[in-house]
């Protein structure tokens, strides 16, 4: 008998489709709460993205109590104390997140404070600290690439500190996660292009890292077939609601197959890159996803091959000797980033960013390897690995 | 039953051998710091005075080494002179007993949810890398080759410093196949 074990948990309700968001007023109601509690950022109120939320509950006769419009980039503490203080003036009785990353992670950790008490985030950080459930929280991702609507991870940034505290707890995970076409269909292209490219590497690293599970292999490879059918085709018919939706799903399903078997060097090269160089996170994985997996391949080579009757489809991968699935995988993924280049200009190297040095690759390398995600790469990573893979990465 | 006479002794002999384990590591531990660079390159980034645990849940058996600057570390055998800074703590005897007997490598060990970290994350990844250069120095090279991803090219330790952790090893590894379950 082998040692395999793993572990794999979602209990998100996931409500997928045409007129998803009109099930919002029924699924709070269901959970006794009659004062939702918006929280999103200013791009997606001036998007245009909140009539149709606010609009789905009026006209079921449920009142949107509060709407914080205000969520930054980069949450901070400070935010997250705000936000609750509101809600509790506004007598709230639960959270509606609509955004991306920010504003989801915003919504979580807003919950923790209405739900626990006090104004202090900061006491509730780390893992397993929460025990018992939070309030009603439901998700409407409006960019298709992070997948925290079915993660159970916030990160918060301290400002006074200047540290991110991360908060980790199945409680923070949403009772609900809306995923409808209209929210994506405005999304610009470059972000299209870098959210999309974020969901598959978190399927290609969930895929290939060291916490592989049956489970979420299976989540992995269904978003990379839909993503590997949809991104160019919406990326020339952006207006296209069954394509969005293909990648929103795509996006929600690569999420729960990282949260489930964590991810690798591309997430703690792009964790380094973003701090330093204050790059969008989709981008940098974008950049380096195919140099991580060459210097993963000898180790990967078996569940890199597979990958490509997801990526490239049956012809190709029957036409593919087994020898040479892993490399022709990863061609694959250098043909679509060479695609999404002539299309947006999504950067295929850390030269092309325009925003990086060579003098700051040591740097990248050293905060690299103290991120969490490096325990996960199928292969262990020095130093030096880390460096020659960024020099590749350069030009 | 046979079977049900035979569990509390095999309960008993993996409680000590994890208890015998934890006190081999610490010691290997302050040993190897005094000697290797690599190690110390990398404990050299842990504040002065950072206590570290591992332990098994809910009140088991504990491993505690204290940076004490520049790269060394102090074993403290089970007892912390205060509040540890990063613990990394195994759900169960039996899930310790699976990577301290080398059956299942460190880095599995935690993809596979065997063990939780509290504390700074990065401090956890500084930590597994040190157990792993310490395995494949306290390890022959064939046990220490399941035990760590990859074993490094370049071991460069007196002998002498590590036999007698070989030797510890060579004891619990009998024991451990008498016990094997
Ligand atoms: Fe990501």
């Amino acid at each position: 008998m082998t040692n395999k074990y793993y572990e794999f948990f979602c209990p998100v309700k996931v409500i997928a489709g045409k007129a998803a968001l009109e099930h919002i007023p029924y699924e709070l109601t269901g959970m006794a709460a009659k004062r939702p509690m918006i929280v999103t950022d200013k791009g997606v109120r001036a998007a245009g993205l909140l009539e149709p939320v606010i609009a789905a509950c009026e006209e079921s006769g449920l009142e949107i109590t509060s709407i914080y419009d205000d969520v930054p980039p980069d949450s901070s503490t400070t935010v997250v104390r705000d936000i609750a203080g509101i809600y509790r003036q506004e007598k709230c009785d639960s959270i509606i997140a609509v955004g991306g990353g920010s504003a989801i992670d915003t919504g979580k950790a807003v919950n923790i404070l209405v739900s626990e008490g006090g104004d202090d985030i900061a006491k509730y950080s780390g893992a397993g600290v929460l025990k018992h459930p939070l309030k009603p929280f439901f998700v409407v991702p409006t960019t298709a690439g992070t997948g925290s609507e079915v993660t159970s991870v916030a990160v918060i940034t301290d400002e006074a500190k200047g540290v991110k505290l991360p908060f980790t707890s199945s409680f923070l995970l949403p009772n609900a996660a809306i995923i409808d076409p209209r929210m994506t269909l405005t999304l610009p292209p470059h972000i299209t292009a870098a959210t999309a490219m974020d969901a598959m590497t978190h399927a290609t690293e969930a895929f290939t890292c060291m916490a592989k599970n049956p489970l979420s292999d299976a989540y992995a490879t269904s978003a990379i077939k839909k993503i590997s059918h949809s991104l160019l085709h919406v990326m020339d018919n952006p207006k296209d609601s069954d394509g969005r939706l293909e990648l929103a799903q795509a996006s929600t399903m690569a999420g729960i197959a990282f949260s489930n078997s964590m991810v690798g060097l591309v997430h703690a090269l792009g964790h380094a890159t973003g701090a330093i160089c204050h790059l969008p996170h989709g981008l940098c994985m974008s950049l380096y996803l195919p140099y991580v997996l060459e210097y993963n391949l000898e180790t990967i080579r078996e569940p890199l091959g597979e990958l490509l009757l997801y990526l490239e489809g049956p012809e190709v991968f029957a036409a593919t000797p087994a020898g040479r699935r892993a490399e022709a995988s990863i061609s694959a993924i250098r043909k679509l980033r060479d695609a999404l280049y002539k299309r947006c200009q999504l950067p295929r190297t850390l030269k092309e960013t325009g925003k990086v040095t060579e003098d700051q690759l040591d740097h990248i390398a050293e905060m690299a390897l103290d991120d969490g995600s490096i325990m996960f790469n199928p292969k262990e990573v020095t130093l030096e690995d880390a460096r020659a893979v960024l020099r590749r990465a350069w030009a | 039953m046979l079977a049900k006479r035979i569990q509390p002794m095999v309960f008993q002999a993996r409680r000590l051998y994890v208890e015998l384990m934890f006190q081999v590591m610490g010691r290997a531990l302050q040993a190897v710091s005094e000697v290797d660079e690599k190690v110390q390159n990398e404990a050299r980034a842990l504040p002065d005075g950072f206590l570290f645990e591992m332990m098994v849940m809910p009140d088991g058996s504990k491993l505690i080494v204290e940076h004490t600057g520049q790269g060394r570390f102090r074993y403290h055998g089970d007892k912390a002179p205060r509040p540890v800074d990063l613990s990394i703590q195994f759900k169960h005897i039996a899930h310790a007993f699976l990577v301290l007997s080398f059956q299942e490598k460190t880095s599995v060990a935690f993809a596979n949810d065997r063990m939780l970290v509290d504390g700074d994350i990065s401090y956890a990844v500084r930590m597994t890398r040190v157990l792993n250069r310490l395995e494949s120095f306290i390890l022959p090279k064939l046990i220490a080759e399941r035990a760590v991803k990859e074993y490094p090219a370049d071991l460069h330790l007196p002998e002498k410093l590590i036999s007698a952790a070989r030797i510890y090893l060579k004891v619990a590894t009998n024991f451990v196949e008498t016990v094997r379950a």
